[in-house]
């Protein structure tokens, strides 16, 4: 992979360049030491992260909510969107474009809204060097660091970064900044390895206790009727938050509104752990208990997407954890299915 | 601007005509503004302006272009209100969407159809299709239940039309599950005129569609009878909001019915969750 060397300040001149070109997105810590995203212009620096922020990017390409056609009329009002730059992806991050990338964009059909804001989007990736606690993306076939699925990726080391040029477009951006980036040496190379294995070996070592026996696959193959499933989807008050706080959920749903003169056709977020999401007239419910609501974001996380696309939904970002008011952790609930 | 298409955006239609077929259905058809074909068994989104979206699959031929018919059941908030919509309302439709009833596969088989209640619709526009190559296929055997004589949908095509187009090749079995003085046909449900059915069961193909109940016990008649599960082809209902294989309501397993399907057949989906629910 062609790979080059930036210091603190050129990548400073980087992103104001960026800026000029479009709006930009980095990763800032907040007073509590939390990572997030914050646009560029307020925050004035980057602050290499080190981890993953605290929300996921999905938000940047498929909102929460968005207007996604007017009617009655014969047109196609999709938005123009402003090009755009996201400093700080992390792994999991990667993966989850990746994830949605599939759903979005393959099949019959695109998403019209969800494509042009990926075509306008840049992604600047970055190494981990600060895992969560709560961090499993080693899991999941996802690596710590920015190995696939970006523009370009970062690595911090002494007096600088690692920049490697991952896609077409991530090329043309460096090109058009080439004197900035000067060639990475054989030592900015070996720093860069060194910072990959570090952190591996902290995620597998913290991983290591929730590894499953086989694939997710076939461990999901024997798992729909285990017993600890019941045990585990006790605490679960039916919120959401674990599907909304996921960088993979796909979810929404079609809402139309009467407005003034015309009809609105709004694209929302749900959930499949709501009741009513599955429900067909006449009352009838695949998923009418929650137990079976509840193993079916398990399953499509590790068995049904993997059996479309070939990986597993599910990133290792360890977000759901962090956000479930029952405390349900999703290694822990793996580990339990898998054991028995 | 570009100019992309947008497939959220409903093609506004006008309903041309209204048939009442029973106390909770009726028939739309509709005339769409813009260009939009279809194939036996794939559905479309049928919008009510403002209030929303519900899957449907259309009833007419699919030969036929500029107007398409819907079947449709009162059930609750969207229907209810089609239902109240006169001829010269405004709607949408969006689609076609979904994988209907591959018809060249079926060439010089015989085909055994069961259905129920409003699943009438999505096999009367497959029935017209077979019909219109009949000479494709050696036989069609209709079998076709509902709760009284009341209840049945296209009665008069069903009674009379049908059968007469060509005794050799087409038989209908139509029955209620309760009769009624003027009733002079079979009593039970539809499964209940699923047997003796001649067929060479290796060349056959059996095709479902109905109530969920029906579906679930018309699917294992046929199991019973001894069709292969791959040629039975069952039309999922599953709630549904995009139609495009991207919102998730409408997944089965691994599958969003929406794109694998409506119609699938049995081998695939029958390991699955809560298939019949
Ligand atoms: C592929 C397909 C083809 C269909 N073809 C026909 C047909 O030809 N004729 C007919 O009468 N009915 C058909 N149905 C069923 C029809 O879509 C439902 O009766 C209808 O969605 C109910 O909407 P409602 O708002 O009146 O009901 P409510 O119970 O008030 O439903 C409220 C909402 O729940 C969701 N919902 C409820 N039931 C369903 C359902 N079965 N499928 C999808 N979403 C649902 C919808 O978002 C709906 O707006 C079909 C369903 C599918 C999936
Ligand atoms: S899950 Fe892995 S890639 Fe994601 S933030 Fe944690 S260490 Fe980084
Ligand atoms: S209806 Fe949206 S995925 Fe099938």
């Amino acid at each position: 992979m062609e790979a080059h060397f930036l210091t603190d300040s050129d990548l400073v001149s980087f992103l104001n360049w960026l800026e000029k070109r479009g709006d930009v997105y980095v990763t800032a810590r907040d007073d509590d030491g939390n990572v997030g995203i914050k646009p560029y212009s307020e925050t004035g620096d980057f602050a290499y992260p080190g981890v993953r922020a605290f929300q996921p990017l999905k938000p940047f390409f498929f909102s929460a909510l968005e207007e996604v056609a007017e009617y009655p009329s014969t047109e196609s009002p999709i938005k123009e969107s402003k090009p755009f730059a996201i400093i700080g992806a992390a792994g999991c991050d990667l993966r989850a474009i990746e994830a949605l990338d599939k759903v979005f964009l393959e099949g019959d059909f695109k998403d019209p809204f969800y494509e042009e804001r990926r075509n306008k989007s840049l992604i600047i990736g970055i190494d981990c060097t600060e895992p969560l606690e709560t961090c499993f993306c080693v899991l999941v076939g996802v690596k710590p660091y920015a190995e696939k699925g970006f523009d370009l990726g970062l690595v911090k080391i002494e007096g600088g970064y690692v920049v490697e040029v991952g896609s077409e477009k991530g090329k043309v951006v460096v090109g058009e900044n080439k004197g900035l980036f000067k060639p990475a040496t054989e030592n900015h190379l070996s720093q860069r390895d060194g910072v990959r294995k570090k952190t591996t070996d902290m995620v597998e070592k913290q991983s290591k206790e929730f590894k499953p026996g086989g694939t997710w696959q076939s461990v999901m193959a024997k798992a729909y009727e285990d017993n600890a499933w019941s045990k585990n989807v006790e605490t679960c008050v039916e919120c959401g938050a674990c599907l909304f706080i996921c960088p993979t959920c796909q979810c929404f749903l079609l809402y139309d509104q009467k407005t003034k003169d015309k009809y609105k056709r709004l694209k929302m977020w749900d959930t499949c752990a709501y009741r009513s999401f599955a429900r067909v007239a006449g009352g009838a419910n695949p998923r009418d208990q929650l137990i079976e609501r509840f193993k079916h974001r398990y399953y499509h996380k590790f068995d049904y997407f993997f059996k479309n696309y070939e990986f597993e939904a599910c990133t290792g970002c360890g977000r759901c954890i962090v956000a479930c008011p029952g405390e349900i952790d999703m290694r822990k609930v793996l580990k339990e299915i898998c054991r028995s | 601007m570009s100019v992309v298409k947008n497939v959220y955006r409903p093609i506004t239609a006008e309903i041309l005509d209204v048939v009442t077929e029973t106390p909770t259905i009726k028939t739309f058809t509709v005339g769409p503004k813009e260009d939009i074909g279809f194939k036996a068994g794939e559905f479309m989104e049928l919008t009510v302006p403002g209030l929303g979206e519900a899957p449907f699959t259309p009833s007419s031929s699919p030969s036929v272009k500029d107007k398409i018919d819907f079947t449709i059941m009162n059930v609750g908030k969207v229907t209810d209100a089609i239902h109240h919509m006169d001829k010269g309302a405004t709607v949408g439709v969006r689609g076609p969407f979904g994988a209907g009833y591959p018809l060249d596969a079926w060439k010089g088989k015989e085909i055994l159809i069961v259905g129920g209640g409003v699943g009438g619709a999505p096999l009367r526009a497959l029935f017209l299709a077979l019909v219109e190559r009949l000479d494709d296929f050696k036989r069609i055997l209709y079998c076709y239940g509902a709760k009284t004589p009341e209840d049945l949908v296209y009665k008069e095509l069903l009674m009379n039309k049908w059968p007469k187009l060509d005794p050799k090749k087409i038989e209908m079995r139509v029955t209620v599950d309760e009769g009624d003085s003027s009733w002079k046909g079979n009593v039970g449900v539809v499964t209940t005129v699923v047997k003796d059915l001649g067929m060479d069961l290796a060349n056959s193909i059996g095709v479902v569609c109905g109530p969920p109940v029906m579906m679930k016990f018309g699917t294992f008649s046929l199991v019973e009878l001894g069709f292969p599960h791959n040629a039975i082809y069952l039309s999922m209902e599953k709630n549904m909001s995009c139609g495009i294989g991207k919102c998730g309501h409408c997944m089965l397993g691994e599958f969003m019915v929406c794109q694998d399907g409506p119609v699938m057949t049995y081998d695939k989906v029958k390991d699955k969750p809560a298939i019949w629910e």
